[in-house]
């Protein structure tokens, strides 16, 4: 395999990145010009710059941490995504597929109907998307059958879908003047809250899951392959299985705690991907990864300034996402069978 | 023949009606519409809070119940018996729970609405009173249309005396605040931002009726887009910088002046980051009804300290003893005051 | 020496076959022949390991099978599946790599002697051109090749092929079979199951006949491979030509 054929396509994901993140620094509703960026970043480093207190509140406080949680909130729900697709054989599979969303979801509007705070509400988001895993596990395992895969997909879509009246359920009892709007912001997605405190929370689930996902990346071909194959290639299967929908989960629920429900960023990003470097997961987890960060940092940024109000990411990610799995669809045709 | 619920329904709802109440009166509603009330009203149904709010101003005893039950807390500031009438849930609006048999058992005379008065609500209302066969009255919630919503409900409840007296104090109040600041011009308005949410990045935009009392003596700094509750970034905040900041959210208001991001807002740096008292129901914002009336004395003096020397604590409990019904001590109006539970 | 002895094999929910006695050695070629629905692939997956037999037990040189861990098992037996439908268009050189994985641990990328062993196979397959076309764009009997291909690249004892000429074309077809015969030439222990008699005589060495779960017939390909035996193990006429050299069986 030769290394130097995927060079050009990881240089496209590491460009849409650090496009990314200029764009997210540099565009935005309070004007924040380049010459602007550079002298806080000199007053970052120690030397003394005339940069007034608001641009440097804008770039350090408000931008900063919201464009470190895109990066991480992208590059997970693309790791996951990628994960599935290969774990599930099927491209058209995207990281909710095991119910992690709806179990967070259920856990973030308990938490707002209870009123707790805001940490709590992650908490318990977080805690959901992991129970409503572990459960579709446990049914899923403790059903028999010779295609384990599709059980547990089938356990995902009913799983997901008490879940997801759990979540309705919620919202009717919720009080309309307070508690629902709250909950719609929630469950459409959005990183306008992100704060410092809420980075090492968010960091610290994704760096484990993700560190696993990529540690387990050359075996994410064989785990591509039916069941028995890959056993008979000497793949232990049902650990690794439980390994990366475990890591799986835990990016996709620490996302989801921290930021809404974003849809299609892991349904898409893993196709970009495969067009850039292949469909080798060795490559494509990282570059999936790192494409992820940018494609959410551009979207995070059209979200936080193309109107004075803020446009909920889960709405952009799927209008933007949609067409774009269209053409994906129609001209990518020979990349899958 | 087919014998469904609704004819079924109707037929009970008339038979009950007809029993042995004489129609008399007939009230036109904000709406316009004409709706009759029996000359003896005794029971009325509250379709949402704003209308449960406005009747137990004017005829507590009238109330048959609250769409949502109250908290003890709350029950503190009004009348025992009345506040601790059983929760009988919403009709029409935002989530619909009252189920209509439910509202039907209950046997009132009369079902008020406050709120909209568009043609979604109008027709909503029409039905409810072709199901259910009480009539049923629409009345305008917005803040400044309080005055004329006193006067129709003390006609749709044969309370026409109290009526006049709350629509008095009440048009008193607004002439005399708007009044006075009457020659303030629009650019020398405070510019206010009214923040919601555990991390106050939630506001009313333009014309909603969140931010009603706030636009009425004051500039929303979200003004400029019309609508309804919005999400901005803090981006937004800080380029709108507002001259003060109006929020219901205790979490926020312990947490906003530690926060760095907000640092430098000027709000924050003046320090006019104000909590509104709650209870027993909002002083600005929810519910949108007559709660917000005393609210507005307390906007007055945050906005203009200068042209509102009026003790605020005076002022509370003239406006406790006349709408609640109820003699708040100091001890409980300080608590009021300082926007806790 | 694979083997199993007494084997009752099946499903959780199912016997599929009882009493049967299998022998594969090294440098031997083994033909499983046997009407559809007969236990044939039961069987195999039962040899492979991935079947837990139901009674009796599968030992590998001596050992049960059931004891060697997964990676092990995997690097003493290879399995070749018929071509199917791949999800993801790896490039050639990618599928053959993966038979390398039972000889690295969890997370170790592949070495250069990886890649040295997996172009070897290629090459010895005739297929190394091949190497970096996606593997869903090349015709069935190249796909066979690189799946045998992958096999060799597990450096593995004995082959296991799952009717291997199923979707070849005529041609193909003998290039596989003669393939066959070269593993055992080479050590290999190959084991093969094939709707076609006329494989089984010219590549095996002894033939292996599994009806409705019963073991027919097992032994010497020239001495099982007779007209009556075929014919009560298909339950349907068959047709036998001989010359002075050669048989051949055809449908009757």
């Amino acid at each position: 395999m030769k290394i130097r054929r995927s060079v050009p396509g990881f240089t496209i994901a590491v460009c849409v990145l650090l496009g990314g993140l200029l764009a997210a620094f540099t565009v935005g509703r309070y004007p924040v010009g380049l010459g602007d960026l550079v002298n806080v970043l000199a007053k970052v480093l120690g030397h003394r710059t005339d940069v007034s207190p608001a641009v440097e509140s804008v770039v350090l406080q408000v931008r900063g941490p919201r464009v470190v949680a895109a990066m991480l909130v992208g590059a997970a729900l693309a790791l996951a995504g990628t994960a599935f697709q290969g774990l599930f054989r099927n491209p058209l599979v995207s990281p909710d597929i095991l119910g992690a969303s709806s179990g967070a979801a259920l856990g973030a509007v308990v938490g707002i109907y209870l009123s707790l705070g805001v940490l709590a509400i992650q908490a318990i988001a977080f805690g959901g998307g992991l129970i409503a895993v572990a459960a579709v596990y446990v049914i899923g395992s403790a059903v028999r059958s010779r295609d384990p895969i599709l059980v547990l997909v089938l356990t995902g879509v009913v799983v997901g879908a008490l879940f997801g009246a759990g979540v309705g359920l919620v919202k009717y009892l919720a009080d309309p003047y307070n508690q629902l709007p709250a909950m719609t912001f929630w469950l459409l997605g959005s990183l306008s809250a992100i704060a410092t405190a809420d980075l090492i929370p968010l960091f610290g689930p994704i760096a484990v899951g993700a560190i696993v996902l990529i540690a387990l990346r050359w075996r994410m071909n064989v785990m591509s392959l039916p069941e028995e194959e890959a056993r008979a290639l000497g793949v232990a299967t049902g650990p690794l299985r439980i390994a990366i929908v475990a890591a799986a989960t835990l990016v996709t629920s620490a996302s989801v705690a921290a930021s809404g429900i974003i849809g299609w960023v892991g349904l898409v990003v893993p196709h970009l991907a495969r067009s850039l470097v292949g469909p080798d997961f060795a490559r494509l987890l990282p570059a999936a990864a790192i494409l992820g960060g940018g494609y959410l940092l551009l979207i995070d940024t059209v979200a936080r300034t193309m109107a004075q109000v803020e446009i909920p990411l889960g709405i952009l990610t799927a209008v933007i996402g949609t067409p774009f799995f269209i053409w994906l669809l129609a001209s990518m045709q020979k990349t899958w069978s | 023949m087919w014998l469904n619920r609704r004819t079924l329904l109707r037929s009970l709802a008339t038979a009950l009606l007809l029993a042995d109440r004489a129609h008399a009166a007939t009230v036109v509603d904000s709406a316009g519409r004409s709706v009759s009330v029996p000359t003896r009203v005794e029971r009325v149904f509250p379709a949402g809070p704003p209308a449960a709010i406005l009747l137990y101003t004017l005829a507590p005893d009238l109330l048959l119940g609250w769409p949502r039950a109250n908290r003890p807390q709350e029950c503190v500031y009004m009348l025992p018996d009345i506040c601790n009438r059983p929760d009988v849930g919403r009709i029409t609006g935002r989530g619909n729970t009252a189920n209509l048999e439910t509202v039907l058992a209950l046997k009132p005379d009369l079902i008020v609405d406050v709120g909209a008065t568009n043609e979604t609500f109008v027709s909503l209302a029409a039905r409810a009173q072709d199901q259910t066969g009480i009539p049923y009255a629409l009345l305008d919630g917005r803040f400044v249309a309080l005055t004329a919503a006193y006067q129709k409900l003390g006609q749709l409840t044969g309370r026409q005396a109290a009526a006049q007296e709350l629509a008095d104090y009440t048009s008193r109040t607004l002439t005399a605040i708007i009044g006075r600041i009457a020659d303030v011009g629009a650019e020398q308005r405070p510019r206010v931002y009214y923040a919601r949410g555990p991390r106050g990045l939630v506001t009313g935009l333009g014309g909603s009726i969140n931010v009603e009392t706030i636009e009425l003596i004051a500039r929303n700094v979200a003004g400029d887009t019309p609508g309804g509750l919005a999400n901005v970034s803090m981006e937004q905040v800080l380029l709108w910088n507002p001259d003060v900041v109006i929020t219901i959210d205790l979490e926020f208001a312990d947490t906003v002046r530690s926060d760095p991001a907000w640092a430098s807002v000027k709000a924050v740096r003046d320090n006019r980051v104000h909590l509104s008292p709650k209870m027993p129901f909002g002083w600005v914002d929810f519910p949108p009804s007559v709660n917000r009336l005393i609210g507005l004395w307390w906007l007055a003096k945050i906005l203009y300290p200068e042209r509102f020397a009026e003790d605020l604590r005076v002022l509370t409990r003239d406006f406790y003893a006349r709408f609640y019904h109820v003699t708040p001590t100091d001890a409980q109006i300080d608590q009021v005051l300082a926007g806790r539970d | 020496m694979l083997e199993g002895q007494g084997l009752t094999i099946g499903y959780p929910d199912r016997v599929v076959g009882v009493g049967l006695d299998v022998r594969l050695a090294k440098g031997e070629v083994l033909a499983l022949l046997g009407p559809n629905g007969g236990g044939k692939t039961t069987l195999l997956k039962t040899l492979l390991g991935l079947l837990l037999p139901k009674a009796g037990e599968v030992r590998l040189d001596g050992r049960a099978l059931s004891s060697h861990s997964v990676r092990e098992r995997a690097r003493h037996i290879a399995y070749v599946p018929q071509t199917h439908v791949a999800t993801f268009a790896f490039p050639v050189e990618a599928v053959v790599l993966m038979g390398r994985t039972a000889h690295g641990n969890l997370f170790r990328r592949p070495t250069a002697k990886d890649r040295e062993v997996a172009a070897a196979a290629l090459a010895h397959l005739g297929i190394a051109p091949l190497a970096e076309r996606p593997y869903t764009m090349i015709s069935g009997g190249e796909r066979q090749l690189v799946l045998l291909a992958r096999a060799l690249a597990q450096e593995p004892q004995f082959i296991v092929l799952d009717e291997p000429t199923a979707s070849l074309d005529f041609g193909n077809q003998g290039k596989v079979m003669r393939e066959i015969r070269a593993l055992a030439a080479s050590g290999h222990g190959v084991l093969f199951t094939t709707h076609d008699p006329n494989h089984a005589l010219r590549a095996a060495d002894r033939a292996f006949l599994l009806r409705g779960g019963e073991q027919l017939a097992e032994g010497p390909v020239k001495e099982v491979l007779t007209q009556e035996r075929l014919e009560t193990l298909y339950g349907a006429r068959v047709h036998k030509v001989a010359d002075a050299s050669e048989i051949a069986f055809l449908p009757g």
